[in-house]
């Protein structure tokens, strides 16, 4: 796979021509990356009968379009109104919201754009230029070094119940369970699913992360006038353009940051069936890991938004290099994409980079141009959109009610998952209001199943040999890794409280 | 994110360490119930769930034993107070969930676009307590239509259909 | 769920807004109900016990774009996918009514074996296939990356060594029977690793976590760039030219198992239905034949890159037999199937 720049050269300036097919998929994918339960995916399969009528170019850039752009879209909600509009924006609203909650809800949808289009726009640059590297991945990352990356994300769970990490921990295990319901992979038993059916095949997400989020908020917040403190709402008021412009100074200084958060993301993508939840998670973790001031997390950090955020889109480039280098989508959404590509007698595969170049590369420049062409066009719209969290609380909790549960419904149109979103929104509110953390027990439903699904795998090749996860030099590293990043931020963190009792003599009664 | 615990203000009150048991209860009982579904089945399908779910039932009852210990010392009471303060939202937040509940239980005859008017009408006139009924009923008609055009008539999407939208669907 | 629904499969078949919205206004008009035998007056839906995007969607796909044009109505889509079709057949089962307009689509092999492990809530014979639309059989491939397994030769010499792992879609399906089969006959010894359909099971072998994988063949023969199929669980090659490394593993081994064919799709619909309306039950198998003989269907499965010498017609007997069949293969590996011995 040599690199053609001439190629690369042309292929950017024809499909900077097409703009128009561009900039409405962007304006789509950012509504329906927002609306829980359409995603991408789905979008593109209820838009199938369009993007079959158009030429196969056409229809990919607008599809990539669409996929890039409703990554961003979910980050929207995430920061606004605490309601991640997909699975790959549940780690936003950890500083997100809280930043919402100070009335600089504008600033934090700037941070939020600024580091994912810099994070796309760098990952899809990398993964042009690099693919025949980054291809290699999938052959290295197997069951048993998937293990250790769920467990990256998992131990999120402990870092963000840092104030207790007893409850926190019950939160994720508890999160955990409930992701364990459904058939188990091997034998297909259904186990734990109440006698339902719609339970045989896991925990559907959407509703989970809609009851979880969405509809325990709009129950919780109703106590309140508007979902922001007294001090945010005046900063809300007074907010002008400067605020977006601070969003972008802000995320623009943390540069380094967007770009190994988003590497994590571009390198988990590139392994099949990965996604962008988990990158989100381990980007999260890892930024407060190595974090000077690890205690401002959750409480509206800037860099707590930024690398969630580079991360997952960070993920939407590398799902596409499974897809065109070893012809196996790395996502639901490319997947799609495949399917898309087949019904015009485009078969994804290796052999696309010699017999189609401009549609396997175009892929890539197709998000590169969607990433440059999304700033421009989002980035003034931070100041309107984030009016919304000034709106009562009176008619946003029935809004956020109706249309969060009607988004559950959507994904199988089973009505069970809108009584189920309900229930979710029960455990949810229960969680607000004793001290536990929805996040933690969102990670465990969306880890949970993955982390069976691969230690079951690793099992059965090992044929039940528990052993199984120390077999791999690469798996041994990164459980070391793993092992510094959770007991390092522990010791770190003691000593630094060891120091600060030793320099200013009061005693708490903590 | 779960700053509403409704702390009064005045007399320091003793943590009411009762409430954070209420998740960890449901827990146990999932857990167990979990369990059982299992018993009977290959050991691949056990494993996973024996190893998280013994877990998470050490952490409870560590989560127990240190709240009774914090009970016995006086510095917590089993009050599950937090649970339902602030009080004087109860009845409020009772009757958005009976109507959620209703919303949910017609939709599937009524369809997205009569039941999501009737919700949002109702709901938002229980939470203003009756005042500004023009802006909520303009509101609740421009959302529930709106959201039948976007969403059934544009994209097409599978929202749950009943009278209304099979009268309209060959008028749009 | 009354409302099944998967308009985007309407829109596909419609092609057209316009269509739609015409098809929808004709659907409405209350005056229908006088002309009761008039079938089909409404659109027919499938039930898929898959995912989106899979095998079934695309084989259905191409059956039911050319089926509307001899029922005169269109077809919806919704699919059910999860533990191993499980969901899929309980909910038609359960919720469709018994009118004619419901059906399922589904793959005979491996659904059928689900049975075997565990009975469904509904009685077996409630409920019958009546059309096969394809026969594809099970077949064994490696990747063109992997150094060391280029032939049956090669893997069975290395199954000899050491314990191969094998990935399949899932245990109960008739390429994992085959795999197993082979075992026992040679003595190589296969590790079965279920990876949860083709998809998975193709990136599982291409990766290099599996040794080499076991599916039907329709669905690895589309890539062949990435993949060679090595061996062949039927009486012939059927696709000679499209699966020029492949054996015949009963000519080659001496074996004598009867043909495992892993993708046996076929439309069914509960026996409730063809009693109460056997007119219109007469409409769907005298329409859905015609399909086979019509040149556009056959252009729809080439353009889905599948190969045209699988679809042949089974009737409602030639599914019994079928079932019969694959249920006797299952009661013999059902340890293997449920993991009790």
């Amino acid at each position: 796979m040599e690199i053609d720049w001439g190629l690369f050269v042309e292929l950017f300036a024809r499909t900077f021509t097409f703009w128009w097919v561009i900039l409405p998929a962007i304006l789509l994918g950012l509504i329906v990356g927002a609306i829980p339960g359409f995603s991408a995916a789905n979008t593109i399969i209820i838009l199938l009968p369009m993007t079959l009528a158009m030429e196969p170019e056409i229809g990919l850039i607008f599809m990539v379009a669409l996929y890039a752009s409703s990554r961003m879209g979910a980050g929207i909600p995430a920061i606004l109104v605490n309601i991640p509009g997909t699975a790959g924006a549940a780690a936003t609203p950890l500083d997100g919201y809280p930043m919402t909650k100070q009335g600089r809800g504008q600033q934090a949808l700037a941070i939020s754009f600024v580091s994912s289009v810099f994070g796309g726009l760098l990952t899809t640059i990398l993964a042009l230029l690099a693919m025949p590297w980054l291809s290699q991945v999938a052959y290295h990352l197997h069951s048993v070094e998937m293990i250790v990356i769920m467990l990256f994300g998992i131990s999120l769970i402990a870092t963000i119940a840092a104030k207790d990490t007893l409850k926190g921990l019950i939160a994720g295990f508890f999160g955990l369970m409930i992701g364990y319901i459904g058939a188990d992979v091997v034998y297909e038993t259904p186990r734990g699913t109440f006698g339902f059916l719609e339970l045989y095949d896991k925990v559907p997400l959407i509703p989970a992360l809609v009851g979880l989020f969405a509809v325990s908020e709009a129950f919780a917040v109703i106590e309140g006038e508007s979902i922001l403190t007294k001090r945010g709402k005046e900063a809300m008021q007074k907010a002008g353009w400067a605020e977006t412009w601070e969003g972008v100074r802000l995320a623009i200084s943390r540069w380094w940051h967007i770009i190994w958060t988003s590497i994590i993301g571009l390198v988990i993508g590139v392994v099949p069936g990965a996604g962008a939840a988990i990158a989100s998670f381990v980007a999260y973790q890892q930024s407060k890991t190595f974090s000077k001031t690890p205690e401002l997390y959750g409480t509206g950090h800037l860099e707590g938004l930024v690398a969630p955020e580079s991360a997952n889109n960070g993920v939407t480039s590398g799902t596409l290099i499974p897809l065109l280098v070893i012809g196996v989508p790395g996502g639901a959404t490319a997947a799609i994409m495949a399917v898309v590509l087949q019904y015009h007698g485009v078969a994804v595969g290796p052999d696309l980079f010699d017999s189609q170049p401009e549609l396997a590369y175009g892929a890539f420049t197709a998000m590169a141009v969607t990433y440059a062409l999304m700033i421009l066009t989002v980035l003034p719209l931070a100041r309107y959109m984030s009016k919304i969290t000034v709106v009562s609380t009176t008619y946003m909790a029935p809004i956020i009610i109706s249309f969060t549960l009607v988004g559950a419904f959507v994904p199988r149109a089973y009505v069970f998952d809108m009584y189920l979103a309900l229930a979710f929104g029960v455990i949810g509110y229960v969680a607000r209001k004793t001290g536990y953390h929805v996040a933690a027990i969102l990670i465990g439903v969306i880890l949970g199943p993955l982390l069976e699904n691969y230690f079951l795998r690793a099992l059965r090749i090992s044929q039940g040999d528990i052993m199984v996860i120390f077999s791999s030099n690469l798996g041994n590293i990164m459980w070391v890794l793993l092992i510094i990043s959770l007991f390092v931020p522990m010791y770190l963190d003691k000593r630094r409280k060891r120091l600060s009792k030793q320099a200013i003599p009061i005693t708490t009664d903590c | 994110m779960s700053d509403e615990n409704g702390q009064n203000s005045g007399k320091p009150e003793k943590h009411s360490a009762g409430a954070e048991l209420v998740l960890p209860i449901a827990g146990l009982i999932f857990t167990i119930y979990y369990f059982t579904t299992i018993i009977d089945v290959p050991w691949t399908a056990q494993v996973s769930a024996f190893f998280v779910g013994t877990i998470l039932i050490g952490l409870i009852i560590a989560l127990i034993v240190r709240t009774t210990l914090a009970v016995r010392r006086g510095d917590s009471s089993w009050s599950v107070a937090p649970l339902i303060a602030p009080k004087s939202y109860v009845p409020k937040r009772l009757a958005l969930l009976g109507l959620t509940l209703s919303y949910v239980f017609f939709i599937e005859w009524g369809g997205f676009t009569i039941t999501t008017f009737l919700f949002l009408l109702c709901a938002m006139l229980l939470l203003s307590g009756g005042k500004n009924k023009g802006l909520i009923l303009s509101l609740s008609l421009a959302l529930s239509v709106g959201g039948y055009f976007l969403f059934i008539v544009a994209f097409n999407t599978r929202f749950p259909r009943g009278p209304v939208e099979t009268m309209l669907h060959g008028v749009f | 769920m009354s409302d099944h629904e998967n308009d985007f499969s309407r829109r596909l078949f419609l092609k057209g807004a316009g269509a739609t919205a015409g098809a929808g206004a004709l659907s409405m008009l209350p005056i229908q109900m006088a002309f009761a035998a008039a079938f089909p007056e409404q659109n027919i839906q499938i039930f898929v016990p898959t995912r989106a995007g899979g095998g079934a969607d695309r084989n259905m796909r191409a059956f039911t774009s050319v089926w509307k044009n001899h029922l005169k109505t269109n077809f919806e889509a919704g699919f059910y996918p999860g533990a191993a079709g499980r969901v899929g057949y309980e909910t038609y089962m359960g919720k469709a009514k018994a009118d004619c307009y419901n059906l399922i689509f589904g793959n005979m092999g491996p659904e059928v074996l689900n049975w075997v492990v565990k009975k469904p809530t509904f009685d077996l014979k409630s409920f019958l296939y009546i059309a096969q639309v394809d026969q594809d059989p099970g077949i064994i491939f490696v990747s063109r990356k992997n150094k060391k397994l280029k032939t049956i030769d090669d893997i069975v010499k290395e199954g000899k060594k050491r314990t191969l792992n094998v990935g399949v879609s899932r245990l109960a399906h008739p390429a994992s029977l085959g795999v197993l089969a082979l075992g026992r006959h040679t003595g190589a010894k296969f590790n079965l690793v279920p990876l949860s359909g083709g998809r998975n099971t193709r990136a599982g072998v291409a990766t290099g976590e599996m040794d080499f994988g076991a599916l039907p063949s329709g669905s690895v023969v589309r890539k062949q760039k990435q993949f060679d199929i090595v061996a062949v669980f039927d009486k012939t090659n059927p696709l000679p030219d499209r699966m020029k490394k492949a054996i015949v593993v009963n000519d080659h081994f001496g074996m004598k198992l009867p043909p495992l064919y892993a993708g046996a799709r076929a439309f069914g619909i509960k026996r409730e239905a063809i009693e109460k309306h056997p007119d219109r039950y007469k409409v769907l198998t005298d329409t859905l034949q015609k399909v086979y003989t019509d040149p556009a269907y056959k252009k729809a499965v080439i353009k889905t890159k599948a190969p045209w010498k699988y679809i042949s017609y089974g009737s409602p007997a030639d599914c019994e037999k079928y079932v019969e069949y694959i249920s006797a293969i299952g009661q013999e590996y059902k340890s293997l199937l449920t993991g009790k011995s």
